[in-house]
């Protein structure tokens, strides 16, 4: 038995010898399936996206994707998989802006934003004003005059705390007089539940997640630099006078360290995916607005947002 | 809506859609009893192979996973005192006492009459009144949802009413363990002890899988014994359950499969829930309750229809408002999504097939589970022949590594040791680990509900109690809660009336004479 083993080992050792000898291990990147870490669980939006872009992956690349789940936290335990993965190459995942900006700030997170290796940005999800189809507001500036109006009466529901929501309503009461109670939920679930039953008067959501309720909703404001191909009538905040631009981004990221060649193949084959046709028009079918970004834009809007963040938490008192 | 029923019939008949509920029914019954593998991972395990399939027959198989998962709970629940999904803790209460005194197939048989009884009865809902209940679970809002919460956690006094004391420790213990995590609403981690990964807080099933079962293990173990429990089946169990369910269940399961339904529509509460307040209740309106908890079929009766029915319940404001009413209904809507269909009252007109089909589909699902579920007691009992120090390993492993599964954590796996012998000692102490295990379920959605009620006080004025007395379903719930509190000492008695009645009748006499 013993000698059997010790024999097919190396047996195995010489294949695997011979296979490094024979050519340049990194123009076979990968060769084997890939990690692909996900920060929340199976079935959510960030695994729905995920999964869109593996069957167009598959296209142009012969190794697969292993999904691997690790939410938790706000998707802080599976950014901290990602940092802390070897960087081999064969481990790569998901993560969003503003939370891996944010939950370093507020919880010890197992990462900074200089643990990771930017691939691109894949998704610009921006915020929105939204409010009941019966509402008595039918602009924004309808809704702050009530609020100045009537101080406290407002009830705002976001998702939170120090989640991408609060920091855009952090950003509207530092540049706006915005007196009104704020509303934290679990998630946009709960917090679309909320809005339609009458709990809170406006809420501040992300388009995909408002998507789902648009036959009970308004969208009154989108908090984004241009208006967006799903609701082409919809005024940016900025058009009705209001300059806050806020938004969820989604991206997928290498641990740092890993081989340029490596970080340059994965770049190169996302770029692909983003750019075909087919995969723009499942993501639109999914609710997911598209937004290609390369991994060094991507990288320094990181940076911006990590100042942003912390400008606004320390301003609000959040940050000790 | 008469229209798409005709058709959405006939593709029920489609030999595909066929194998996919037979496929899906059996192994989300097997994924269900199996400790520690949930309905929520079941049906998420499932959502990939749904992309290669038209989207009717992705739904259909993800409602066959579903219901097949939330009744296979109960199998584990009744053979091995240990709740397959969270759904089935309270089926633990009469299903396990049945087990020991060896008429586990009594257990089985009722659990699956009871939840295909629930079943359709959440089916028939989702199917007639929609949209009226999709606008009724909307009024469930922060103050809502907190008193149903505290109302759930009342049963505690009923649960232990033989001693209250241990009874509200218990609970308080879990919701201890329950503030574990990240503050809901500030958003501060807390008790971790410095330990990064405690930041996601204990997850309620590792937490359960420890406490029921892991614990049963060591006490299996301890108890030297060769099997888990005699089994002698008898031959007319199957009509001896059916006979109970029809006579003296009835209105049990009637009050139980509508309890689950309307729990389930609500987006916080599930199955774990609804089906501890069905328990609860049908001991509370029982002429006997101090027979629950010795082995009735009331008990599991209650329990199981409430979970099952929950399912129906819970896809009612998945597809009229895109907002679901359980974890395993966000995941199947992450599918519909993902197929470009978008939820809302036009479901049933716009893609009417579909939504028709889905909701037949249920129906016919719970019609099979009869069959399958029968076919696979059978199989189940087998485990009682088996013998103990194999049953013990093998739940060990399961239990390992279905907690594993959950969040891909070795924490999590810890965490079921821990609260195993936890569960183990607290048991030998008289603490009750269902009271627990409660107050773990129920302490989160308490504090981010409290919390919700405190940020809106400060429009009402600045007092909590504004907030609670604006709502009538949270005065109502108050009501009930009060009511719920007061039961221990009804019950006492309602005991001593009964075991005295003559002392009752005298003063009457005595009183017609002066």
């Amino acid at each position: 038995m013993k000698v059997r083993f010790l024999a097919r080992l190396a047996l195995a050792a010489l294949l695997v010898l011979g296979l490094a000898v024979a050519g340049d291990a990194y123009a076979k990147y990968p060769e084997k399936p890939i990690n692909m870490v996900i920060a929340f669980t199976a079935g959510g939006s960030s695994d729905v996206q995920a999964r869109i872009m593996q069957k167009y992956w598959n296209k142009y690349s012969d190794q697969q994707w292993v999904f691997v789940y690790k939410p938790g936290a706000g998707g802080a335990i599976g950014f901290g998989e990602i940092a802390n993965a070897r960087p081999d190459g064969y481990t790569i995942g998901g993560i969003n802006i503003p939370h891996l900006v944010l939950q370093p700030m507020v919880q010890k997170a197992m990462f900074s934003i200089d643990s990771y290796a930017y691939i691109c940005q894949v998704v610009n999800d921006p915020q929105a004003v939204v409010v009941r189809n019966d509402s008595k507001f039918t602009s924004v500036k309808d809704i702050f005059e009530f609020a100045k109006a009537n101080p406290g009466k407002l009830k705002v529901g976001l998702v939170g705390p120090n989640s991408g929501h609060h920091l855009m309503f952090l950003d509207v009461k530092g540049k706006f007089d915005f007196p009104v109670t704020e509303v934290f939920y679990k998630g946009a679930a709960d917090q679309n539940a909320a809005l339609l039953g009458g709990e809170i008067d406006v809420m501040f959501g992300n388009l995909n997640d408002v998507m789902r309720s648009l036959e009970e909703m308004t969208v009154l404001g989108l908090a984004a630099e241009k208006r967006n191909a799903f609701l082409p009538d919809v005024t940016t905040l900025r058009e009705q006078g209001f300059d806050v631009v806020s938004d969820i981004r989604r991206a997928y990221v290498a641990p740092k360290g890993i081989d340029k060649a490596q970080l340059d193949y994965l770049r190169e084959t996302f770029k692909k995916i983003c750019d075909d046709p087919e995969y723009i028009a499942d993501m639109k079918k999914a609710g997911q607005p598209t937004e290609y970004m390369d991994g060094d834009a991507f990288a320094a809007y990181v940076r911006t947002q990590n100042d942003f963040a912390r400008n606004m938490l320390q301003k609000a008192g959040l940050l000790k | 809506m008469m229209e798409f029923i005709g058709p959405a019939i006939g593709h029920l008949f489609e030999p595909l859609n066929i194998l996919l509920m037979v496929a899906g029914l059996t192994g989300g019954i097997i994924v269900g009893a199996l400790p520690g593998l949930t309905a929520t991972m079941g049906v998420a395990l499932m959502v990939p192979a749904t992309f290669a399939m038209d989207a009717t027959s992705g739904l259909i198989m993800l409602g066959a996973i579903y219901a097949g998962a939330i009744y296979g709970g109960s199998n584990s629940a009744c053979l091995i005192c240990t709740p397959g999904t969270p759904s089935s803790v309270a089926t633990t209460f009469d299903g396990w006492p049945l087990c020991q005194a060896g008429r586990a197939d009594i257990g089985l048989i009722t659990s699956l009459l009871s939840s295909v009884f629930g079943g359709i009865v959440g089916t028939v809902f989702l199917l007639f009144l929609a949209a009226p209940l999709a606008r009724f679970a909307l009024q469930f809002g922060g103050p809502e949802n907190f008193w149903l919460c505290i109302f759930g956690l009342s049963t505690i006094a009923v649960m232990s009413s033989g001693n209250m004391v241990k009874g509200l420790l218990s609970g308080a213990m879990g919701l201890l363990v329950s503030t574990v995590g990240i503050d809901p609403n500030v958003g501060v981690p807390r008790f971790t002890f410095g330990y990064y990964p405690l930041v996601q807080g204990i997850e309620v099933i590792p937490a359960m899988i420890g406490l029921f079962s892991f614990s049963q293990v060591l006490y299996l173990i301890g108890s030297y014994k060769p099997f888990i429990a005699d089994y002698k089946p008898a031959p007319g169990a199957f009509g001896e359950v059916v006979r109970a369910l029809v006579g003296r269940c009835k209105v049990n399961l009637m009050r139980s499969s509508i309890i689950g339904t309307l729990v389930g529509m609500l987006p916080g509460a599930g199955g774990e829930i609804a089906s501890i307040i069905s328990y609860n209740e049908a001991k509370r309106w029982d002429k006997n309750p101090e027979r629950y908890g010795t082995g009735v079929i009331e008990g599991v009766a209650a329990s199981e229809s409430a979970n099952n029915a929950v399912i129906g319940g819970s896809l009612i404001p998945m597809l009229t408002l895109g907002i679901p009413g359980s974890a395993v209904a966000a995941v199947i809507l992450g599918a519909l999504l993902a197929k470009g269909i978008q939820p809302g009252f036009k479901v049933f007109t716009a893609t009417g097939d579909l939504a028709y089909t889905f909701i037949m589909s249920q129906f016919a699902v719970n019609l099979l589970m009869i069959p399958i579920g029968l076919l696979l007691a059978r199989i189940m009992t087998k485990l009682l022949s088996i013998r103990l120090t194999f049953v013990a390993i093998a739940i060990v492993v399961l239990s390992v590594i279905g907690s594993y599964a959950i969040r891909n954590s070795m924490l999590d796996v810890w965490i079921v040791i821990v609260f195993g012998f936890l569960g183990y000692f607290s048991g030998r102490v008289g603490l009750d680990t269902g009271a627990m295990a409660l107050g773990i379920i129920l302490g989160p959605m308490i504090e981010e509900n409290l919390g919700k009620c405190v940020h809106l006080s400060k429009a009402s004025g600045g007092s909590v109690i504004n907030v609670f007395l604006e709502s009538p379903i949270a005065i109502l719930l108050i009501v009930l809660t009060l009511l719920s509190l007061a039961t221990p000492f009804l019950l006492d008695w309602k005991r001593k009336r009964r075991d005295c009645g003559c002392d009752i009748a005298q003063p009457k006499e005595n009183s017609t004479h002066a």
